[in-house]
């Protein structure tokens, strides 16, 4: 891509590239890929995927969302757009592999000796992440991390409104004995920095 | 309350996306892959139109249509040459039309040609 096009690129919206990507401009598309392949990634690691499944997924994702572009219409977030899809794609992946199942009924508690605090005792998420049980894992990230009603989070789990409900209660419950207070995580990031 | 907040601050936290340092690289195989992608069905496209060339010339040859032509064309060729012989004697365009009939194979291939072009169109357009 010539740098005088990337900038071009690089200074519009993601709405406007979204609707250039719908005339079929694939370098726009590259453009929304740079800007959210991170998060996507970040979604599918925190759902439990291993690195080299959730860039594959996380690939899959952007291809699927490239052919429905057209049903982006800029209500929301594309990120957060592009990340329901990311997250119902790794499901499938799942379910294709006969994953799904044993995760979903998983209520066993998570790693939890995995958690390396810092000197001042906080953990970031990730690492609060690994306390969590594979089912609640799936659970809390697709609620708040894909943006998932409990509603569509079981129909995708294909699992009773119930049971995830009480995964996400779980998860949630773990989630703030572990994290830092408000603020700390900045605080931390910043000092490493 | 507290519930919320803590709600809200989780959300905060999955939205902070972490740095990857192949970020520039993930993009580029994601747009290879969508490359790739059109570039499959570009060929694909232009196959579908050739075959359906091919498939509306054979039923043309089939339907006896260069034999329409001809008949066509002589016909229109001689009412030209009947106005043309009232207005201009001497001139015989009837004879100078009739003598090339690969003018009508070529607007036959044309016909194809723009045929093939449609369908392909129309295909990329679905």
């Amino acid at each position: 891509m010539s740098g005088s096009q990337q900038l071009r690129y690089a200074s519009l919206h993601d709405v406007e590239l979204a609707t250039l990507s719908a005339t079929g401009e694939r370098r726009a598309f590259g453009e929304l890929v740079r800007r959210h392949g991170s998060a996507v990634r970040g979604l599918l690691r925190r759902m439990g995927a291993a690195s080299a499944e959730a860039d594959d997924t996380a690939q899959d994702a952007f291809l699927a969302a490239f052919e429905s572009i057209t049903e982006f219409r800029g209500e929301g977030t594309f990120a957060a757009w592009v990340k329901r899809i990311a997250a119902r794609q790794y499901l499938k992946r799942l379910q294709r592999e006969r994953r799904l199942a044993s995760l979903a009924l998983e209520a066993e508690e998570g790693t939890q000796t995995a958690h390396h605090p810092d000197a001042a005792g906080r953990i970031d998420l990730d690492e609060a992440m690994k306390c969590l049980g594979a089912a609640e894992r799936l659970c809390v990230t697709m609620c708040y991390g894909a943006g998932l009603s409990h509603a569509e989070a079981a129909d995708a789990l294909n699992l009773p409104l119930g049971t995830v409900k009480s995964h996400v209660k779980r998860g949630l419950e773990k989630l703030r004995t572990r994290l830092a207070p408000e603020g700390a995580e900045l605080e931390g990031r910043r000092g490493n920095g | 309350m507290a519930e919320i907040e803590f709600e809200r601050r989780l959300e905060r936290l999955f939205s902070d996306a972490p740095a990857f340092s192949d970020e520039s690289a993930f993009a580029a195989r994601v747009e290879h892959r969508l490359n790739r992608g059109w570039n499959m069905r570009r060929w694909f496209i232009g196959a579908a139109g050739v075959a359906g060339g091919v498939v509306g010339a054979s039923q043309l040859i089939m339907s006896n249509f260069v034999q329409r032509v001809e008949d066509a064309s002589a016909g229109s060729s001689r009412l030209l040459q009947a106005g043309i012989a009232q207005a201009r004697p001497g001139m015989d365009l009837f004879a100078m039309v009739q003598s090339d009939w690969t003018v009508v194979w070529i607007a036959s291939g044309l016909a194809v040609l723009a045929m093939g072009f449609v369908l392909t169109r129309v295909i990329e357009e679905i």
